[in-house]
């Protein structure tokens, strides 16, 4: 009898997830580097993705710079105007080039 | 760059990468970046991984993980593409909805899922099409991933097949597209929806609530997930929340622009050159990881060491795994693992060895399916723009004492 209502029980209990809250994920502070212009970089590129994803591009040529920021905008529809695309461009260049 | 030289400066945090990248005139590959350390930051349900970026979360597997066939829950790897994730689902209220060209439109909580359909289960590899993306110079873009990029688990869930039967496909159904709930930032951008065309879909493909006996972890796709078993992951969508059937394909960025590679036989092209027409990524190739040792590591003269790893390919089956440990000049035979959780499954290899030279010692693997199919050298591999599809011959390096 015990094991049927247990059973019972089980049927009629509503579904509990492993997590019954809100998850919250970490803010990590990528350490990107400082200099004029930051405050675009950081208003355009921060709007999607972390800091994270340029970082880990390592040092590029502005060609590339130039190709990521496009795809920013056509591909992922990024309303960047063409001012702060040369900003973030020129930015990332000083910051994150390889003399290319 | 000295290869040599590449290992020994590549002291990296995920801070720094793209050493040896770019020194490199045109279209080269090489063994991924290797030495990244897991971050001090921990995410919801996960061991401290190897960390790229919060938003989207995106998180590879260290390498000492793929030892053993089944990949823990908290040590997955997590990707996404769009920075706004649900972060708290109720699995009360939770439903998903399939319509589009269907005899009945249905809405099914994740309750009837589990208890108004059979239920089935499968072990198989995920492995993001982009793995081990680092190999590429000049950089391909996207994520860099070293080769932690994948897992492998087993998916509990309710195949597609019996969920479209109960729905009811009209004559003219062609295809199937996915919704994934994250979203953009800005409501202009591409929403993450997959296609698939109905004769791609075998009984094999599930929608998935359960891995390895667990709730699906948030970040792998909590409570729904698409599961391809033998296929890229990019279409194995995560928090399913729409399934719709039509007659025409959508061009949609997802599947026209990303995760595509060169449609030639090489699958090859050139940074400067690049091929005009593209195909999607779909099916793995075969490949192997070395699990232990990993670089870096001593080992102990004439101590008994056992090498072990894993090898996967799309399900034809891995036949052998061969092992070096002379740069890859001769081969020896690992032994395999029964192989009972399927052919989607990692096989886990092991071979049992004893330095007998101090110094540095090179560990080479290359996995044989059964097609006959194996792992070509690292360097051989043919650049692509996107970094897909790398498969090298995979090697660490450790030193005898």
């Amino acid at each position: 009898m015990k094991k049927l209502i247990l059973i019972a029980l089980l049927a009629l209990s509503p579904l509990v997830a492993q997590v019954d809250e809100k998850v919250e994920v970490p803010y990590i502070d990528f350490p990107i580097k400082m200099g004029k212009e930051f405050a675009t970089v950081q208003g355009q590129c921060l709007m999607c993705h972390s800091f994270g994803y340029i970082i880990n591009q390592g040092p590029q040529s502005r060609k590339h710079w130039k190709h990521i920021i496009h795809k920013m905008k056509v591909a992922f529809k990024a309303p960047i105007s063409d001012k702060d695309a040369k900003i973030v461009e020129d930015y990332l260049v000083e910051h994150y080039g390889n003399g290319k | 760059m000295q290869r040599r030289d590449f290992f020994k400066k590549a002291a990296l945090t995920v801070g720094a990468v793209g050493l040896g990248a770019t020194t490199a005139k045109a279209g080269t590959t090489h063994q991924p970046t290797d030495n990244r350390k897991v971050s001090k930051n921990t995410f919801p349900e996960k061991r401290p991984l190897i960390t790229y970026s919060d938003r989207p979360p995106l998180l590879e597997t260290p390498r000492d993980v793929f030892t053993s066939v089944l990949t823990p829950n908290d040590q997955f790897f997590v990707r996404w593409h769009l920075p706004d994730i649900p972060m708290h689902i109720d699995p009360n209220t939770y439903h998903i909805k399939i319509n589009g060209l269907v005899e009945k439109e249905l809405d099914i909580t994740l309750h009837d899922l589990k208890t108004n359909f059979e239920q089935v289960e499968v072990t198989a590899v995920l492995q993001c099409g982009g793995n081990s993306r680092s190999a590429f110079s000049p950089i391909a873009g996207g994520i860099q991933w070293g080769n932690g990029a994948m897992g492998c688990a087993t998916w509990k869930g309710v195949r597609l097949r019996d969920i479209l039967d109960r729905a009811g496909l009209k004559k003219d159904a062609e295809w199937i597209g996915f919704n994934g709930s994250e979203k953009a930032a800005y409501y202009e951008t591409p929403s993450f929806i997959r296609e698939m065309e109905i004769e791609e879909l075998d009984d094999h493909v599930i929608l998935a609530y359960e891995m390895n006996g667990e709730d699906l972890p948030y970040l792998n796709g909590y409570p729904l997930r698409l599961v391809i078993p033998g296929n890229y992951s990019d279409s194995w969508v995560k928090m399913l929340s729409n399934i719709t059937v039509t007659k025409k394909y959508k061009s949609l960025f997802f599947m026209d622009v990303a995760y595509r590679v060169p449609d030639n036989e090489c699958e090859c092209e050139e940074p400067e050159k690049k091929f005009k027409t593209t195909k999607p990524i779909t099916k793995m190739n075969v490949k192997s990881i070395i699990g232990y040792p990993t670089t870096g590591m001593t080992l102990n003269h004439n101590s008994h060491t056992v090498i072990r790893g894993l090898a996967w390919d799309d399900g034809h089956g891995i036949k052998d795994v061969m092992v070096s440990v002379d740069k890859g000049k001769t081969w020896k035979k690992a032994i395999l693992d029964d192989g009972k959780l399927g052919r989607y499954a990692y096989r886990a290899f092991r071979f049992p060895f004893k330095p007998s030279k101090y110094g540095e010692l090179s560990i080479m693997t290359k996995a044989i399916n059964k097609l006959g199919e194996e792992q070509p050298f690292a360097k051989d591999i043919k650049w692509n723009h996107g970094g897909y599809k790398f498969n090298g011959i995979d090697e660490v390096k450790v030193k005898v004492v």
